[in-house]
């Protein structure tokens, strides 16, 4: 009986979920390009060794990495804070808390043209205030040190406002009362952000991890638009390597291959994540 | 609505839930043949349609165009889609269309480095038995490479398009001829304060990285041959450390190296900069209101070597007839109106592009008009073309990588273009299309 | 044993309030509030929900501050001391137990941040734990305890702070009828009698009336009457506090002069002559008592009775003179 009833959400997990992944595992075994006339040819296992010896996938994946655990590391910090911020009442709390919520609402298309102009080098604004300083000019996304960062930068602008909500919903899930007995004891409110609020909000902090985390593994189209990859392919992500495999070189086997590594590596992230929180609850008498 | 009346004509009437359901039902069936009926009878009468899709530049251009064409002709109708203004976004939008099998477009306006993997992938119909003989006869040598692949003509070029140098006519009395020149000169003036970079150009990690390059590669010596090869060369070396040394040296911003055509256009057109690489679009924008250079501008070749001829990098798009059209007749029948004489004509005048007829450069009105034909009549006969290879996006790609290294200061040229070829090399043996072929 | 626990740290006295205001958004929760509880002495605030009793509490604790007034705990002016330094243990209506540690660490926490030694609390800890019978629940959640287990870890957690007063809102709340009657006297032996006062806030006439010394009944925010229960039983000083406490509600008769007559349920008995002439309407048995609905023509009367009395259609009720209550019809004072 409830497997009858769990029947329609399991089909369409299936659907939705397992047969585009079946679906790239064959893929990944033929050679479909524009070289065989977008015809499939089995390779064996031709595109998976390819992968392994890729460097650039490799340069991608770490790159990728470096991308999300830093900004959703970012994110987290100013998202946490934003929402303490917001949890107090103060007056005109509910306009800044609306406010708050346009990065999130912009399209990232938009958004990433928006500080392409901003970062521009040198005419974006910052350069500008940098010039009127007496300050060089900054070539933000034309350096391979500052590309990334200015990538990192216009996600977290983004997407701060997503995990601050978050928080602020966790937040507001905490009784007003554990505070007052806490403060009765003799607690004070920057002890009770450790003791109470983090813990309490550890929940709906890892909600936000796996969330942005997935997405910022993912992320295609901020880079696709504010770099371009580039320079240098130093902010190019993995879903944007598969992307130009795919949509630019018509090699749709090899873009199966990255895909399913790409997946591969998040799978095993979230791995770790989920024995790290295991720990991390271990840890706790 | 039918249906609604049907299932509601009823009032006070009591039906069960199910008899309900089975009157609106009926309705609805009923409301649904009528629409289909109505649909068919209006389908019948309605004229061919040729949809083309077209870059946003293009279609704003050839909307008169367009729309004559539709006055003129009763039974047939050109639908263009408006697509977005990068080049490659257009491409991404056809080739998701085409991969989903049906294509909703009879025509497209193509880049030229698309051709030979739209072809390769089966998307376009060979054109060979639907125009006459020579059809690219009328057109100028430059415009002619690009269109005919393995034996088969697939493209029909609307505008022609070349990589050009803009200078500054009021700060020096004749353009650089060898790179050399070019820097000398613009360290000359930059020492006077003249301006405040020598020369901007596109050095962001895209398809404009790889005009440049050709550009130089072929001012070196060296070239990008139609087989893919040719980047592993000590001309390849040259040409890369040079564009390296226009930014060590200062005479190119660090920021090149994010630099497209708007970015360097801007610098150029608010006198910061002594010359610059780019399209023939861009001498309309330098005589805009908003330019402080306007009317100080002139346009010739790229430097070269002594000895070595300067190369225009072929950019020119054209029509082509997509492999899935239902009215492939219409379709040709579209595509020789837009890129006949008259239609030409018409983009030259207005819009300031670039012909592809000889007939047209040779027009001493049309000359008159236009001074800057002559010009670009004289970069289409030393056109230097991108890789003829289905595989070119990679091909290109794996240049556009190493560059952007080499122009960052992270890749030694020799090694970076040593990379790029062997990275070609690799890539043309998997394909089959190696040199060992 | 149990005084040593609840005893405070501190030199220890009565709770004072004095001429306590309390204003939110222009409406006034508290009007001219005085009271005052010796040390020992179980004080209950009683009232109606929105009477403003859970505000004198807060504003003890230190969670509000009043608008005007003074708090005096032993001899020490505190109106405007932070809640952590006051010396003062509240057990919420909730409890407040923090959901994310077990219960020893819910009682350890307090301790460690106002600095007791680390041995200390350990020992004090286990010496609560063990007296409220919490021992093997040490290392459970809060969520995986019983309401009454809560509740105990809850007052534990209050006398581990040592404090010079205990409030309590509604501890008993959210606890089913019968557990309550059985840890009234627990509380009452607990807390009561030590060197601290205690108040107790609850809306339950039958609860303050088991549990407190004393009982000040609140309406609207104003003190109707503090006293005894006895004394609130027997000479209610206004209207409020005579319906408020004994149940069923004491029947009021209008006497047409200005007045109204005042006789509880219980006070009532059935006469041969003399008195009213009533009719039944209604009739619950009780087993021990009864308790009936009549028709008079002063207007319908509750009685309650023996469960032995016999009913006939006949019958007529009276009382003595000492029981009746007086109060004017316009103020509702006694008279």
């Amino acid at each position: 009986m409830s497997l009858l009833l769990m029947a329609p959400a399991l089909l369409l997990l299936l659907a939705v979920f397992l047969w585009p992944m079946l679906d790239y595992a064959w893929l990944s075994l033929q050679a479909q390009t524009v070289f065989t006339g977008l015809k499939p040819v089995p390779v064996g296992l031709a595109n998976w060794e390819r992968l392994l010896g890729d460097g650039r996938f490799w340069q991608d994946a770490a790159q990728t990495l470096r991308f999300a655990v830093v900004s959703v590391g970012l994110e987290l910090l100013l998202g946490l804070a934003i929402a303490l911020l917001l949890h107090q009442s103060w007056r005109g709390r509910g306009l800044v808390r609306s406010l708050s919520l346009l990065p999130w609402a912009l399209p990232t298309t938009v958004m990433a043209l928006g500080w392409r102009w901003i970062l521009n080098d040198p005419n974006g604004p910052i350069n500008g205030v940098m010039q009127s300083l007496g300050l060089p000019s900054l070539p933000f996304l034309a350096s391979t040190q500052l590309a990334w960062l200015a990538v990192v930068l216009a996600d977290t602008w983004k997407t701060t406002p997503f995990v601050a909500l978050l928080l602020l919903a966790g937040l507001q899930m905490i009784p007003t009362d554990l505070y007052e007995a806490f403060a009765l004891e003799g607690g004070r409110p920057w002890q009770g952000l450790r003791r109470i609020t983090l813990p309490l909000l550890r929940p709906y902090v890892l909600i936000a991890l796996i969330f942005r985390l997935a997405q910022a593994l993912g992320v295609f189209d901020l880079v696709a638009v504010l770099t371009g990859g580039g320079p240098a392919s130093s902010t190019e992500t993995l879903a944007l390597y598969a992307y130009l495999n795919a949509m630019r070189f018509l090699d749709f086997g090899y873009s199966a291959t990255v895909m399913l590594g790409m997946f591969v590596l998040l799978l095993a992230s979230a791995l770790l994540l989920v024995l790290a929180q295991q720990r991390w609850r271990g840890a706790r008498p | 609505m039918q249906s609604a009346a049907l299932g509601g004509s009823e009032p006070g009437c009591d039906l069960r839930p199910a008899a309900r359901q089975a009157w609106f039902a009926v309705g609805l069936g009923l409301g649904l043949a009528l629409a289909l009926l109505w649909g068919g009878l209006a389908w019948a009468g309605r004229p061919t349609t040729v949809r083309l899709l077209m870059p946003a530049p293009f279609a704003d251009a050839t909307a008169e165009l367009v729309e004559s064409f539709n006055r003129e002709h009763r039974g047939l109708r050109i639908a263009v889609t408006r697509g977005p203004f990068e080049t490659e976004s257009v491409s991404d939008l056809a080739i998701s269309s085409l991969l989903l099998g049906d294509s909703p477009y009879d025509l497209l306006l193509m880049d030229v480095t698309w051709t030979a993997k739209y072809a390769a992938a089966g998307w376009l119909l060979p054109l060979d038995d639907w125009l006459g003989p020579e059809p690219l006869a009328p057109l100028v040598a430059g415009a002619r490479a690009g269109n005919i692949i393995d034996g088969n003509l697939w493209r029909v070029p609307m505008v022609a398009d070349m990589g050009l140098m803009y200078w500054r006519t009021d700060l020096m009395a004749a353009p650089p001829r060898t790179p050399t020149e070019l820097v000398a000169i613009s360290e000359r003036l930059q020492r006077q304060g003249k301006v405040r970079w020598g020369y901007v150009w596109q050095g962001r990690q895209y398809e404009g990285l790889s005009c440049v390059f050709l550009e130089m590669l072929r001012g070196f010596g060296g070239n990008w041959e139609s087989s893919g090869e040719g980047l592993g060369t000590p001309a390849a070396t040259k040409a890369a450390s040079w564009l390296r040394q226009l930014i060590v040296k200062g005479i190119s911003p660090a920021a090149v190296a994010n630099f497209a055509e708007p970015e360097a256009l801007q610098s150029f057109e608010a006198g910061e900069a002594a010359f610059m690489r780019n399209w023939p679009y861009a001498w309309q924008e330098l005589q805009g209101p908003s330019s402080r250079v306007a009317g100080k501008v002139g346009v010739t070749m790229m430097v070269a070597e002594v000895g070595e001829p300067p190369a225009a990098t072929q950019g020119s798009w054209g029509l082509s007839v997509l492999a899935g059209s239902r009215h492939p007749a219409e379709a040709v029948q579209v595509l020789q109106a837009l890129t006949g004489e008259a239609s030409q004509r018409l983009l030259v005048q207005r819009w300031g592009y670039s012909p592809t007829l000889t007939a047209l450069f040779d027009d001493p009105a049309l000359v008159a008009e236009r001074p800057l034909l002559p010009i670009l009549q004289n970069a289409l006969e030393s056109v230097a073309l991108r890789p003829l290879n289905p595989g070119y996006a990679q091909l290109s790609d794996i240049l556009q990588r190493q560059l952007s290294s080499v122009i960052t200061g992270e890749l030694e040229p020799a090694l970076a273009m040593e990379r790029a070829g062997r990275g070609s090399q690799l890539l043309l043996e998997a394909s089959g299309r190696g040199s060992e072929q | 044993m149990i005084n040593t626990i609840a005893s405070g740290a501190g030199p220890t006295g009565d709770l004072r309030l004095e001429a306590l205001n309390r204003r939110i958004a222009g409406r006034q929760i508290l009007a001219g509030i005085d009271l005052a509880v010796a040390p020992g002495e179980c004080l209950a605030l009683l009232g109606p929900s929105g009477c403003g009793k859970t505000t004198i509490l807060r504003l003890i604790a230190g969670l509000e501050r009043p608008d005007g007034g003074r708090i005096l705990l032993a001899g020490r002016d505190i109106t405007a001391l932070s809640p952590g330094r006051r010396q003062v243990a509240m057990v919420f209506q909730s409890y407040a137990l923090y959901p994310h540690l077990s219960v020893e660490r819910n009682l350890l926490l307090g301790m460690e941040l106002r600095g007791v030694p680390r041995q200390r609390r350990q020992q004090e800890a286990d010496r609560v734990l063990s007296m409220l019978q919490l021992e093997s629940f040490r290392s459970r959640r809060p969520s995986e305890l019983s309401g009454g287990q809560r509740q105990r870890v809850a007052l534990a957690r209050a006398l581990l702070r040592r404090p010079q007063v205990f409030l309590l809102d509604e501890p008993m709340s959210n606890l089913d009828a019968q557990l309550r009657e059985e840890l009234r006297p627990q509380l009452r032996a607990i807390l009561c009698g030590g060197e601290a006062p205690v108040v107790y806030v609850t809306h339950d006439q039958k609860e303050a009336m088991g549990i407190a010394d004393r009982i000040a009944v609140l309406q609207n925010g104003r003190l109707q009457q503090c006293g005894t229960p006895q004394e609130l039983y027997a000479s209610p000083a206004n209207l409020v506090v005579a319906s408020f406490i004994g149940r069923p509600q004491i029947n009021l008769l209008d006497r047409g002069d200005g007045s109204l007559l005042g006789i509880r349920p219980e006070h009532l008995q059935a006469v041969e002559e003399g008195g009213v002439a009533v009719r039944v309407l209604s009739r619950e048995w009780h087993g021990a008592s009864q308790q009936l609905t009549v028709a008079s023509p002063h207007g319908d009367l509750r009685w309650i009775t023996s469960g032995a009395e016999p009913i006939n259609d006949q019958l007529r009720l009276g009382w003595q003179l000492q029981h009746e209550h007086r109060f004017d019809l316009d103020t509702g004072l006694r008279c």
